[in-house]
């Protein structure tokens, strides 16, 4: 049983890396601290904050543990060392994540040693249960293969727009793959979860936007897969991400979990974009996200047919009216009630309503809302630059895609279920991030989700000049992590490991 | 040092696997052994310091004071410290001062009664953010080892030649365990076998590279010059005893491929003691891994830093049964050091002195050690943590 007092300041130090400068002699701290060891009192009132969550370490020295302590063992074999940041100044013990190393492999600690590691944010270990889930940020991924340091830099905006639109986002997956049945999947590695992809996506949300985090006012994460029945996905982004202002150590943020099954995150974003244009109310921007580390039951069980489909991953929007890339034109959600696709409270894995699926749920829903939507804005499928649909699997949206009157070169793009599997609430707002990383300026965007149950949400983006301005502060889009080169594929028992987590 | 405290008796149990036992039962042993031989009865103590690292928590055991109590029947002043050096050190103010003449010392431990958790309470105890992270006891040791080989540049051939005499540290101490029937570890291992179990581990360090977990009990009596007097003619005088502290986060520290704790103590130590270091002879080093009886040499300043592999290579090409450092012999772990011997955390120490206590009086039986040089100063170094605390102590006979 981890204590909880305890849990609370390790969370609060670990999840961020955070230390103290102290500004008399220069040296520098891991942990808080109110003075320095060298200047003592009167480095009172002296000492500067550190934050290292978007900084890139060294990783100094390294060994491999074969025998980890008893909460570790789920992770296996992996390589733990000595990280340093600021050249030496601050160093702190690591492991290395992302990392899978097989038994009877022989590490080469000097091929390891010396090179750049980005803090992620983690599960730390197994625990019960019942138990509060711990994570840190001293988990690390080598910054030179398939994670690249960014910074985050907050710009200043310098437009103002009459409707709200996206003004930032951010796509992730991890970097392991099971390739089945002409599909690639995404996998999370071990301790990776729908909590972490949320952060992760986040994250890569405020650095792609140059939105300053402490002006977030609210931040929706839709999610089917938060490995706590109660106990919000979103409080935990915005305490790691620091949204909203921070005061001692809580953040003025409003921060709310949603579920619709897939369609959690996109029914968020009409609510994110009617807050930030409410005069008054003095909410800048609105982060909606959607992250699933999607269930599935073994394949040999009942629900196990999802098992061949689904996927991993996050995607975050930010909502706003300065610096939009992609303007909202308008919306249309219907709802009906369909036992589609369910998951019963304390059961692990969703079941699957064999007939309701298709025709009377995917097909009817997202077909009435994009008809709708088009009929309401007068708009012919020749209007529209690309079209997004949910994605559970290939054939279905390339058939609704069809059927609407779409051609390839307005579907395709958006068309990543093959490439990352079933993201659930991350599926739509992915191909929705696919085009939005090629799209030109002027382009309108068609994107219509599906979450079981049943509802569907409609939307029109038209992209703005910015669109192109802000591409090259993101380093992770869609097809860089489609296309990389240190994708690691597993087998399907791996798959199944990894995916159940710590 | 004015008022030197005098150790007349120490008496120990074997150290292994003692599942038979109680805790208090092991204490007891290692206080009879040590009564027999000074000749002395419970009801002559005026105070005891008992050390134990975490019996509360291998053993649920908290107020160890009360069950010595009822075992004993005594009912005097009784402290609790976490190393056998702390309370050794308390030990030695109180006498210094004038508050005891004759008490007693005893450390304890029983670590293999919580074998499948032990090494989790090692390192949230010894270093949380390292356990947090994913640290392992035995990593620390690894990174130590990985540092010191790239801030000395050792490759090649020195880099097969410092692997070596790691492995021959192992041997040594196995070697010097043969002679000690409290031994954990009395049989004679090979070079290779210490080789072929890091091959095995696929790590720079294997299973012949550290110190098991262990249980037993030490018990050291301690004296004033003047009630010393009267119990025997071989006194044993505590010229210097200091200890230094460092961070809990290993990976923190300014050196990883050291511990300042045991510089700063040294220093002090010696300066108490009022001799050169090179005046001692005897020495137990706190070798919970191959890598740490090498880095302590170092740290003591026997060796230069970068250098003590090489005076450990050379003098085990042809083992005579010590270090020969700049053409001087140092005898090192002479009982088997923590690897052979044992380390029962709490108790530990009180074996490092019981065997130099020995050594000095000339009653270590096989294992005693003779030189050219009349054999005066010997010197324990006790770490606690992954060299959080350092503890040093330097004994001498008249």
């Amino acid at each position: 049983m981890s204590s909880e007092p305890i849990e609370r300041r390790v969370s609060y130090l670990g999840d961020r890396l955070r230390g103290r400068r102290c500004q008399i002699c220069g040296k520098e701290y891991f942990e808080i601290r109110d003075y320095c060891g060298n200047c003592g009192r009167k480095s009172f009132g002296k000492m500067a904050d550190i934050d290292l969550f978007y900084e890139k370490g060294r990783l100094e020295i390294c060994t491999l543990v074969k025998e980890p302590t008893n909460k570790f063992t789920k992770l296996g074999n992996y390589i733990y060392g000595i990280v340093s940041f600021h050249n030496g100044k601050i160093r702190v013990p690591g492991r290395l994540t992302d990392k899978i190393i097989k038994d009877g492999e022989t590490v080469d600690f000097s091929t390891l040693e010396g090179r750049e590691v980005v803090p992620r944010f983690r599960r730390r270990y197994s625990v019960g249960k019942s138990d509060i889930i711990p994570t840190i940020s001293l988990a690390f991924t080598l910054a030179d293969e398939y994670y690249p340091h960014q910074e985050y830099v907050v710009v200043k905006p310098n437009k103002e727009y009459e409707a709200p639109g996206i003004v930032g986002y951010g796509a992730y997956t991890s970097k392991f793959r099971i390739k089945e049945g002409g599909m690639e999947r995404a996998i999370p590695f071990i301790d990776e979860d729908a909590i972490t992809a949320a952060v992760e996506a986040g994250k890569l949300a405020l650095i792609h936007s140059g939105v300053d985090n402490s002006l977030i006012g609210k931040v929706y994460v839709g999610s089917e897969s938060n490995p706590y029945a109660v106990k919000p996905i979103a409080s935990k982004v915005a305490q790691v991400l620091k949204l909203g202002e921070e005061d001692e150590d809580v953040q003025g943020v409003d921060a709310v979990d949603t579920e619709f099954a897939c369609k959690a995150a996109t029914s968020m974003f009409k609510d994110a974009a009617s807050l930030v244009n409410y005069p008054k109310l003095g909410i800048p921007y609105v982060m909606v996200i959607g992250a699933d580390n999607s269930q599935a039951a073994p394949r040999d069980c009942p629900g196990g047919e999802l098992d061949l489909f689904v996927g991993f991953g996050g995607c975050a929007y930010i909502f706003g009216k300065t610096d939009v890339i992609a303007e909202i034109e308008g919306w249309y959600s219907c709802t009906s009630d369909t036992p589609d696709f369910w998951r019963r409270d304390g059961e692990p894995y969703p079941m699957h309503g064999g007939r309701f699926t298709g025709d009377p749920a995917y097909f009817k829903h997202i077909r009435k809302a994009a008809k709708k939507l088009m009929e309401r804005l007068g708009l012919q499928p020749s209007d529209i630059n690309y079209f997004v649909a949910h994605q559970p699997n290939v054939q279905f949206p390339v058939r609704i895609a069809k059927e609407l009157g779409f051609k390839e070169e307005q579907y395709l793009p958006s068309l990543q279920v093959a490439k990352f599997g079933n993201a659930y609430s991350g599926s739509s707002p992915i191909g929705l991030a696919a085009v939005l990383d090629i799209a030109k300026p002027n382009e309108r965007i068609l994107i219509v989700s599906y979450g079981s149950g049943a509802g569907s949400d409609a939307y029109t983006f038209i992209t703005t000049n910015q669109i192109t301005e802000k591409r090259q502060r993101q380093k992770l889009t869609v097809r860089y992590q489609a296309e990389n080169p240190y994708l690691e594929y597993v087998d399907y028992t791996t798959y199944r490991r990894l995916k159940l987590g710590m | 040092m004015p008022n030197r405290p005098v150790i007349v008796g120490a008496g120990r149990t074997k150290f292994g696997e003692h599942y038979e036992k109680q805790p208090e039962r092991l204490i007891e042993e290692a206080w009879l052994r040590a009564s027999e031989e000074a000749g002395l009865e419970r009801k002559d103590l005026e105070a005891c310091y008992i050390s134990d690292y975490f019996l509360l928590i291998t053993n649920k055991l908290g107020l160890e004071e009360g069950f010595l109590s009822e075992l004993t029947e005594l009912h005097v002043p009784m402290d609790f410290a976490r190393s056998f050096s702390s309370a050794f050190s308390n030990a030695c103010n109180a006498i210094q001062a004038g508050k005891y003449d004759l008490v007693l010392i005893g450390g304890i431990e029983k670590m293999t009664d919580r074998w499948d958790k032990i090494r989790d309470d090692l390192m949230l105890l010894g270093d949380p953010w390292s356990y947090y992270a994913g640290g392992t006891p035995e990593a620390n040791h690894e990174l130590m080892l990985r540092a010191y080989i790239k801030k000395y540049g050792i490759e090649g051939e020195n880099l097969e030649k410092l692997n070596l005499a790691l492995a021959q540290i192992s041997v040594k101490n196995h070697l010097n365990a043969l002679k000690n029937e409290c031994a954990q570890f009395q049989r004679k291992i090979t070079v290779e076998q210490v080789l072929e179990a890091r091959r095995i581990a696929r790590r720079p360090l294997g299973v012949y590279d550290f110190a098991p977990i262990s249980d037993g009990a030490t018990a050291v009596i301690l004296a004033s010059e003047e009630t010393a007097r009267k119990i025997t003619d071989e006194p044993v005088y505590v010229l210097g005893s200091s200890s230094a502290t460092d961070y809990l986060t290993f990976p923190a520290r300014e050196d990883v491929t050291g511990f300042l704790a045991t510089r700063l103590a040294i220093g002090k130590a010696l300066k108490t003691a009022g001799i050169n270091l090179w005046d001692i002879q005897i020495l137990e080093l706190y070798d919970q891994s191959t890598v740490m009886e090498m880095v302590s040499l170092e740290d003591l300043g026997f060796c230069e830093k970068g250098k003590a592999w090489k005076a450990i290579f050379e003098s085990c090409q042809d083992y005579k049964g010590y270090y020969s450092i700049n053409g001087r012999k140092l005898f090192v772990n002479m009982n088997g050091g923590l690897k052979a011997d044992g380390n029962p955390l709490g108790a530990t120490g009180g074996a490092q002195i019981h065997e130099v206590f020995k050594q000095l009086r000339g009653e270590a039986g096989e294992r005693q050690v003779t030189s050219d040089k009349e054999l005066k100063y010997g010197c324990v170094l006790e770490l606690e943590g992954f060299g959080t605390k350092g503890h040093v102590h330097i004994f001498g006979r008249d």
